[in-house]
């Protein structure tokens, strides 16, 4: 056993595979520890905050101020304030007003609008310009204006007697504020989805439970899949008529079918996620039932159990002893492999809206579910998505590795 | 009878690399001589290292065996520094064949014999149109006793000495100087081993092999069968004399003690202790430095240890692997059999 | 000829019992499901009616036209009798339109997308393994993990990352659909441009797939043949490696076919996923609409045309390999 378990993590894929599951693990249990959120809970009013710091913009008005004096800042702010089509447009003013354009860099804020202050002249009539876009002109110019100023900005309350707006304090345009002096401010590494929670914190949740439905899965398909498969395999005769029939059978009717009709008809409200996890491994035992049959057949007329019939022992102890040590690690393998499916698996139903009750708790199937349903892919809203999709791969992949580790430690013809 | 060799072998080295990498000598510095002609068997023990003398004869390594040192020349020619191509596309098959231990799986099961033929002509010659091919395969078949109707089966459809016997055809079909047999019986039923070294020899009389190495681990079965043979231990040659002085009067211990061992059903076999050799092969990763034998030989010296042996040549073709003298020897086991007489 | 009919007689009653099987499961499994869809298309079809009498006539009206006021077995007959005729029932959710008339339009979009994506894949991932195997070395280092990861991707991640960069990113490709939305089905150049140019995708998503998984199972047996006696053989007899590697080929294939033949329910399921995703006008839309709006007659009729076509697709590799492989040819002909 020793031996076994060096030889193990000697191998590579194996030692690779397990770090990144153990890590994802880990990232389950310990996350929670120190974010103590609801994953469910909705934080965001509105859809799809993109990821960064959200600072509360209140405190920071009654926060300290301290000034500093930083390089740029005013253009900073222009280049932050001047969309992209508004550059467009100034480009084609001065283009039509004479500047070569290849003069003209949309891109370069500060020659921009240098080249903007010198040329612009509201007086100026460009042929071909309509009243209306020489309107918009101006008002652009005045926008800017406003930009450029280099005054505070005021800071009003209402006087409740007077009904007049009172000045209480100004925010100078150097006025810089230390953000741990901010009270309240949230770090959203992965922004908001559609209902406004904190993805990453629902991620870390969806990964728990889905890897829970994937174990629960797993070992309910591969306990299955094992007894039938010995059963088959060593009682023979009319027992692995039966099986094998009910094996067949259910190969080719797509699981993937069964699985749709069996959680459509359990209905919604008794969706719960461990109820998924029953019904996928009820589904999924086909492989493992042939393949531990398989060894079996092959096991069972060595010599070693032959000894064992004719000393008498029981079938039962025949099974235990002679046998299962000899496929214990392809049934290892095979949890491995079903674990890895049924998560895969959950997630397919998830997609479908079978999912296990969308309100109780997230898995990864769900989140890629509300994803699509508002179309998070089509409007570049990726944090919605991707980093669902790259866990998915991550604990598949792991997974996989891990299998193709332990294969090459138990079958020496497939090493390198 | 040709005094020409047409295998002559010097000092060939090969060794195995292992996973770990070490080297295993497990041919170490063997020579040996064929003559047109005549056929040489090869005797030993599981793991001495005949079946990868054999293997080192063609020319041509798989790793983990690779080439260290030595020569072989085949019919005048050396053949040892040919490029690994060349010596596939001339000399694997229509110089020297090899038919492996246990042919019975060396025909691809999805193949038909004669595809099969056709395939390695293909290799070796393409200008015969397939109707040439079926007519030499069916010739050589009608020849070797082997019914033509095997040409159009798949090998699932052939029995275990029928597999055999048509692995052995088709190896020599390119009619190769040298015909190296490995164990060509052992996986078979007395009757078809009966019947495949009947084949061999019916191939050497026609013509259609020049000569034959045969190995084997049964020793008496080449009395029958070759005409020299050949004892290895341990990676080295021990013995090499004809085939009636290597059954009936063997010089070294270790061929004394393989006769020794063999069970001879006739009248009074009860009543014969079969005599093992005690011990195991030593292991190669690091052979002994003195005689490799010493460890289980009867009549061991401290100096069989500590000296290095090398092969005593005593002229007749007869040559041994010991220490002592001829004379020495011929003493020794001469008193051992008037001690056994009382 | 007489053992072919054994062989395949065989496996064609088995077939039919399977399917028998299935076909109950099919009818059973939805009609368990609690709520009552006659009462929801009901609702729909009455809102702003105020009489109640008047929404219970109606409601009847439905019960008797979908026959749920029946006890189950006589819904069962009827089922099979409209069965046999060709007639899947009325769709729920698209009410008044038929049942078969749906599946009809969506079976098509399935068969021509999966079928070719299917054999595609399946060729290149097998040639990509036999090279993997044969070459090993660095190629093999790069190639093994990247088809590791590969596999491990399901259907849909490999659908929406082609989606995200080749769709939304880089613009090449539509982002849904079967052809323009815009254009009328005809036999003009245009529509069938549209077709193809919306076909890439979701076909390439399948396709590329399916090589993850079959270039790993085929190099493990392809390694497998490699170390087998008879390419040691076939060496030692002068044979060169091209020959030699189409041996190998051909011998691991078989075992790869039958693999195909097991694993094909699970392939088709990922397929229909990816198109789900490419909103691709075939069965996978289908189903995931009929289960949103609680369609059952729907749901039934598309996943009993699933099984169908698994059924057939597995039956047709099993006979094709009857006639690949040899032994079994040569085990019947005596």
């Amino acid at each position: 056993m020793k031996h076994t378990l060096r030889q193990v993590f000697g191998s590579p894929r194996f030692v690779v595979g397990f770090v990144i599951f153990a890590f994802i693990v880990l990232l389950v249990i310990i996350y929670p520890i120190f974010v103590r959120s609801e994953p469910l809970g909705i934080i965001g009013q509105g859809t799809f905050f993109p990821p960064g710091i959200y600072v509360n913009a209140y405190d920071t008005v009654g926060s300290e101020p301290y000034t500093l004096k930083l390089d740029n800042a005013a253009a900073k702010r222009l280049a932050s304030r001047l969309s992209d089509q508004q550059r467009l447009d100034k480009k084609d003013w001065l283009v039509a007003a004479g500047i070569p354009e290849n003069e003209i860099d949309p891109a370069n804020t500060e020659k921009l609008l240098e080249q903007w202050e010198s040329n612009y002249d509201p007086a100026v009539i460009v042929p071909g310009m309509i009243n209306a876009r020489r309107n918009y002109f101006v008002r652009l110019n005045a926008s800017l204006g406003g930009i450029l100023a280099t005054e505070a900005a005021i800071i009003a309350e209402m006087n409740a007697e007077t009904n007049t707006l009172e000045e209480t304090g100004s925010v100078d345009q150097t006025d810089y504020v230390n953000i741990n002096d901010v009270p309240n401010k949230r770090l959203l590494p992965l922004g908001t989805d559609n209902f406004g929670r904190d993805v990453l914190t629902e991620l870390v949740s969806a990964i728990g439970t889905s890897l829970l439905i994937g174990i629960v899965a797993g070992l309910i398909a591969t306990t299955i899949g094992l007894t039938l498969g010995l059963i088959a395999g060593y009682i023979g005769g009319f027992a692995d008529d039966i099986v094998m029939f009910f094996t067949n059978m259910f190969t080719v009717i797509p699981t993937f079918v069964l699985l749709i009709l069996i959680s459509y008809s359990i209905g919604q409200e008794q969706r719960g996620a461990v109820t998924i996890a029953v019904v996928i491994g009820f589904t999924s035992w086909v492989w493992t039932t042939r393949a531990v049959r398989a060894q079996v057949i092959s096991l069972r007329n060595r010599d070693h159990v032959n000894l064992s019939k004719l000393s008498g022992h029981s079938t039962g102890r025949i099974i235990l002893l002679s046998i299962l040590p000899y496929i214990a690690s392809y049934v290892v393998m095979a949890l491995i492999l079903q674990i890895s499916s049924a998560i895969l698996a959950e997630a397919g139903l998830s997609i479908l809206g079978l999912g296990p009750k969308t309100t109780d708790v997230p898995t990864l199937g769900l989140m890629m579910n509300w994803a699509m349903i508002y179309q998070a892919q089509v409007l570049g809203y990726w944090w919605a998505y991707l980093p669902v999709i790259i866990t998915i791969a991550l604990v598949s992949f792991s997974l996989n590795l891990m299998n193709t580790g332990l294969d090459q430690v138990f079958n020496p013809a497939l090493r390198e | 009878m040709s005094e020409e060799a047409i295998l002559e072998v010097r000092e060939l080295t090969t060794k195995y690399i292992t996973r770990y990498d070490e080297d295993i000598y497990a041919v170490d510095h063997v020579s040996l001589k064929l003559e047109s002609g005549k056929s040489l068997g090869i005797a030993g023990e599981s793991g001495c290292g005949k079946s990868t003398l054999a293997l080192s004869l063609m020319g041509y390594y798989f790793p983990p065996l690779h080439y260290t040192g030595g020569e072989i020349i085949i019919d005048g020619r050396n053949i040892t520094g040919i490029k690994p191509d060349e010596v596939r596309k001339k000399i694997l098959g229509n110089e020297i064949a090899y038919i492996p231990q246990s042919a019975m799986n060396a025909l691809n099961p999805t193949r038909k014999i004669i595809n099969f033929i056709e395939d390695v002509y293909r290799a070796h010659d393409p200008s015969k149109s397939k109707k040439e091919v079926y007519e030499l395969a069916a010739g050589c078949c009608n020849v070797l006793g082997l019914p033509p109707e095997v040409l159009q089966k798949y090998p699932v459809e052939l029995s275990g000495g029928m597999k055999q016997r048509t692995v052995i055809a088709v190896s020599v079909m390119l009619f190769p100087q040298v015909l190296i047999a490995d164990e060509p019986s052992s996986a078979l039923d007395v009757t078809s081993q009966k019947m495949v070294i009947k084949m061999l020899k019916n191939m050497m009389d026609n013509g259609f092999i020049k000569s034959m190495i045969f190995i084997t681990h049964e020793l008496p079965l080449l009395y029958n069968v070759t005409d020299d043979i050949m004892v290895m231990y341990a990676g080295q040659i021990v013995e090499k004399a004809s085939a009636k002085e290597a059954v009936f009067d063997p010089l070294h211990a270790y061929s004394r003690g393989l006769m020794g061992s063999i069970i001879v059903p006739e009248r009074g076999a009860r009543d014969v202790e079969l005599a093992a050799i005690p011990g195991v092969p030593p292991n190669l990763k690091n052979p002994p430095s003195g005689c490799r034998f010493a460890e289980r030989c009867k009549y061991a010296h401290p100096l069989c240890r500590a000296t290095t042996v090398e092969l005593n040549d005593i002229g007749g073709g007869r040559a041994y692997r010991c220490i002592l003298s001829e004379s020495e020897l011929r003493d020794i086991y001469q008193k051992e059999a008037d001690r056994n007489a009382r | 000829m007489k053992g072919y009919f054994r062989y395949f007689g065989g496996k064609v009653v088995w077939i039919i019992i399977t399917f028998i099987f299935a076909f109950l499961l099919n009818f059973m499994l939805p009609r368990l499901m609690p709520g009552d869809p006659v009462a929801v298309i009901t609702q729909r079809v009455t809102t702003g009616m105020q009489s109640q009498s008047g929404i219970q006539a109606v409601y009847e009206e439905y019960q008797e036209l979908f026959g749920t006021n029946k006890p189950m077995l006589t819904q069962f007959f009827l089922y099979v009798k409209n069965l046999l005729h060709g007639d899947f029932g009325t769709s729920f959710s698209q009410y008044p339109r038929p049942v078969s008339d749906i599946l009809r339009s969506s079976i098509w979009w399935t068969v021509m997308l999966q079928l070719p994506a299917i054999i595609v894949g399946w060729v290149i991932g097998n040639v990509l393994g036999v090279l993997a195997a044969y070459l090993r070395g660095g190629y093999d280092k790069v190639a093994m993990p990247v088809s590791i990861f590969a596999s491990s991707l399901p259907a849909f991640g490999m659908a929406i990352i082609l989606l995200v960069i080749f769709a939304v990113g880089l613009d090449w490709f539509p982002t849904s659909g079967g052809y323009d939305v815009a254009m009328i089905p005809s036999l003009s150049w245009a529509f069938i441009w549209s077709v193809f140019i919306h076909y890439q995708l979701p076909f390439w998503s399948i396709v590329l797939i399916i090589i993850g998984g079959q270039a790993i199972g085929m190099r493990s047996m392809a390694i497998y043949e490699l170390n087998s006696d008879y390419v040691k053989y076939s060496r030692f007899m002068g044979i060169r490696d091209r020959r030699i590697i189409l041996y190998v080929f051909r011998n691991a294939m078989l075992p790869q076919i039958t693999g195909l033949a097991l694993a094909i329910g699970t392939i088709v399921g990922g397929a229909l996923v990816a198109e789900i995703i490419f909103s691709y006008p075939g069965l996978g839309t289908t189903i995931l609409s009929a289960i949103r709006s609680q369609d059952y007659p729907l749901i039934s009729a598309t996943t009993l045309i699933i099984t169908l076509m698994v059924l057939i697709t597995t039956f047709t590799i099993e006979v094709l390999y009857g006639f690949i492989d040899p032994r079994i040819k040569a085990a019947q002909s005596d």
